[in-house]
């Protein structure tokens, strides 16, 4: 009953000291901004890189020569020693795998693309096979990806990446239009969804060929090998699907039994979980550097409130000498800090998301309002009000009110 | 039952190695609707006795009883609870809050009771009417003259209706005409039923009380009704 008047009390001597108040509200301001950004930013960044891997199902895998988390030089060097995924294994996957659903091969490499006086260099060209489009969540537009005959009779069709039409083709309809590959003449089958930017960088400028097709204009994938992508019937048996490619490519490579794999297999998860390990120590890094001028914010708090202590001690021994309690004083101090960090709290929060937002858009991604980085921001100020606020508020509870009335 | 009554008050202070006794042995009872005053120079003690009666401060040895209540042996917030309900403090500093209006002054103790909002204001008011102060409720104390700031200080003593108005030296900042004219404030307090203490160092402050308690060294010097009071006793 008593706690709202005693906020009031604490509101109206914040109020009375407007100019120190400010100023103590700057500093949990600047600290609760500075973990704002970041959490905000890196969590927009993290969500970005979540949805490009999310191109990728939960059941599919990739199989590939050297990938996944790269930790040392001398993992590089064994990589890139190892055997190239060749046509073989491809072949024997989807041939031998009975819990694969799909398989894929992929090559790629980049090259030239031309219509008329339009003209783009150095575009990513994919070749794989027809199945790709089911395997990779890739969405058509219009027209349709190659198909099976494309494929076998290695057809000069070409699937299209949405920046690849509006440069070539702008507002007019490409399906069954030409293009020049390398000066090659192909017909345009279909064109892919938008997939829009990521750090920057357009994620539309690709085309895939028919595998054959790719084979048959960029010769033999060579070391770089075949990129495998496969897809197993459900999530369930993932796992044993994984298992059954990884029997067969170490039956196939002569991989000896006390040996580990020679090739890299490949989920979104382990992936994403390879990402996050990987910047875990970065991005507590950010956040613990950042927290400093968090703790700095909430050491001012405290300063300010022994000094505010110190000046009403004759204050404090009025009030207790007319029948405050020391839980009275103590919480009317507490709110004064409590008010200042929540309220310095809730504007850094909006500044931090605000700031956050401006920077990554300067990548070109978008966050949305973090609950997460909401609560944290709330809760982290609440704790520093709690934390900070409590002795001086102690101290002020604790006063003999004798001394305290007659403190000059 | 008296409204006050201690046995043997000691109030022992350790400074350095040496013990210093501010009271020593002090037995006194105060019935209710008494007006006492309580003499003595500086140093001679009256100040502790005045804190201990005011519940303030706890001896180092005896028995206090408040309204039959044992305080003596209370612990900080029942002590607090105790000021709060049965003892106004006047003080001659007047020591109100400078940024709270005399209104909020005097709302203060009724904060600390958990009294509703619309009640507070409405004793705070009548507390004010009765010092004559109704008109000026929403200064502030730097608005107001030294007598004004005593009178709302007395309506915030007052404001609990409680068992005790204690009054430690409340003309000493003063100028002698505002003195007279807060002393027959406290006179009228008394004649209206209230029990006043009040602890001065001024002899004519001192008599207009009905009984006058001389205290030297941390002991009762003396314990005596005042001329005109033994002339209507005797």
């Amino acid at each position: 009953m008593i706690a709202p008047i005693l906020l009031k009390i604490a509101v109206e001597a914040l109020w009375a000291n407007r100019l120190r108040s400010g100023l103590t509200l700057l500093g949990v301001i600047i600290g609760v901004t500075s973990v704002m950004t970041i959490i905000s930013a890196l969590e927009g960044m993290m969500g970005a890189i979540e949805e490009d891997l999310a191109v990728l199902g939960p059941t599919t895998f990739i199989v590939t020569k050297a990938g996944g988390v790269i930790t040392s030089h001398e993992q590089w060097m064994e990589m890139m020693k190892r055997k190239p995924i060749d046509q073989k294994s491809v072949d024997l996957v989807s041939e031998g795998c009975e819990l694969c659903e799909r398989t894929c091969a992929r090559v790629g490499g980049s090259a030239r693309l031309k219509r008329g006086n339009n003209t783009m260099r150095r575009v990513f060209i994919g070749g794989s096979t027809f199945s790709l489009v089911d395997i990779v969540d890739m969405e058509v537009a219009q027209g349709r990806f190659h198909s099976y005959e494309d494929d076998l009779y290695r057809r000069r069709v070409i699937f299209i990446g949405d920046l690849v039409r509006e440069e070539l083709f702008g507002d007019a309809d490409p399906i069954g239009k030409t293009l020049r590959l390398d000066g090659t003449k192909y017909t345009v089958c279909g064109v892919a969804k938008k997939r829009g930017t990521m750090f920057g960088e357009s994620q539309d400028d690709f085309a895939f060929i028919p595998y054959g097709t790719h084979i048959k204009q960029f010769g033999a994938p060579g070391r770089r090998g075949i990129q495998m992508m496969i897809k197993a019937v459900s999530l369930e048996r993932l796992e044993d699907a994984m298992d059954e490619v990884r029997m067969i490519l170490r039956a196939q490579r002569h991989v000896p039994y006390d040996k580990p794999d020679d090739f890299t297999m490949l989920t979104a998860d382990n992936i994403l979980e390879a990402l996050n390990s990987l910047t875990r120590i970065f991005r507590m890094g950010l956040i613990g550097i950042s927290s400093i001028s968090l703790v700095v914010g909430g050491i001012v708090v405290m300063n300010i409130m022994m000094v505010s202590v110190t000046e009403r001690t004759r204050e404090i021994g009025i009030r207790k000498a007319i029948g405050a309690r020391q839980q009275h004083i103590m919480l009317q101090f507490l709110f004064e800090a409590l008010v200042t960090t929540l309220f310095g709290g809730l504007i850094g929060i909006v500044l931090g998301y605000f700031i956050a937002e401006a920077l990554v858009g300067m990548l070109d991604m978008q966050i949305s309002p973090s609950t997460f980085a909401m609560v944290a921001g709330l809760s982290i100020s609440t704790g520093i009000g709690i934390i900070f606020g409590l002795y001086p508020a102690m101290k002020a509870a604790r006063l003999d009110p004798i001394k305290a009335l007659s403190y000059e | 039952m008296p409204l006050i009554e201690t046995k043997d008050l000691w109030k022992t202070y350790t400074m350095g190695s040496e013990q210093v006794h501010a009271l020593s042995g002090v037995t006194i009872t105060i019935e209710k609707g008494e007006y006492v005053a309580i003499m003595g120079p500086s140093g001679s003690g009256k100040s502790t006795l005045m804190n201990l009666i005011g519940c303030l401060d706890t001896p180092t040895q005896g028995e206090y009883y408040l309204n039959g209540k044992q305080v003596s042996t209370m612990n900080d917030d029942e002590l607090a609870g105790i000021r709060n309900r049965e003892i106004g403090f006047v003080f001659q500093t007047f020591n109100l809050l400078p940024r709270a209006s005399a209104l909020h002054n005097v709302e203060l103790p009724l904060i600390y009771n958990g009294s509703a909002s619309a009640d507070r204001a409405a004793q705070a008011e009548s507390a004010l009417t009765k010092v004559e102060l109704a008109d000026r409720m929403h200064h502030k104390p730097t608005e107001l003259s030294g007598g004004q700031r005593q009178r709302v200080a007395i309506a915030r003593a007052l404001v609990n209706n409680p068992s005790l108005l204690l009054a430690d030296e409340p003309t000493g900042n003063l100028d002698s005409k505002t003195s007279i004219e807060i002393m027959k404030l406290i006179d009228d307090l008394h004649k209206q039923g209230n029990t006043i203490i009040i602890v001065t160092h001024e002899r004519d402050i001192a008599t207009r009380a009905h009984r006058v308690l001389s205290i030297l060294d941390g002991q009762i010097a003396s314990d005596e009704l005042t001329p005109e009071n033994r002339r209507t006793v005797g």
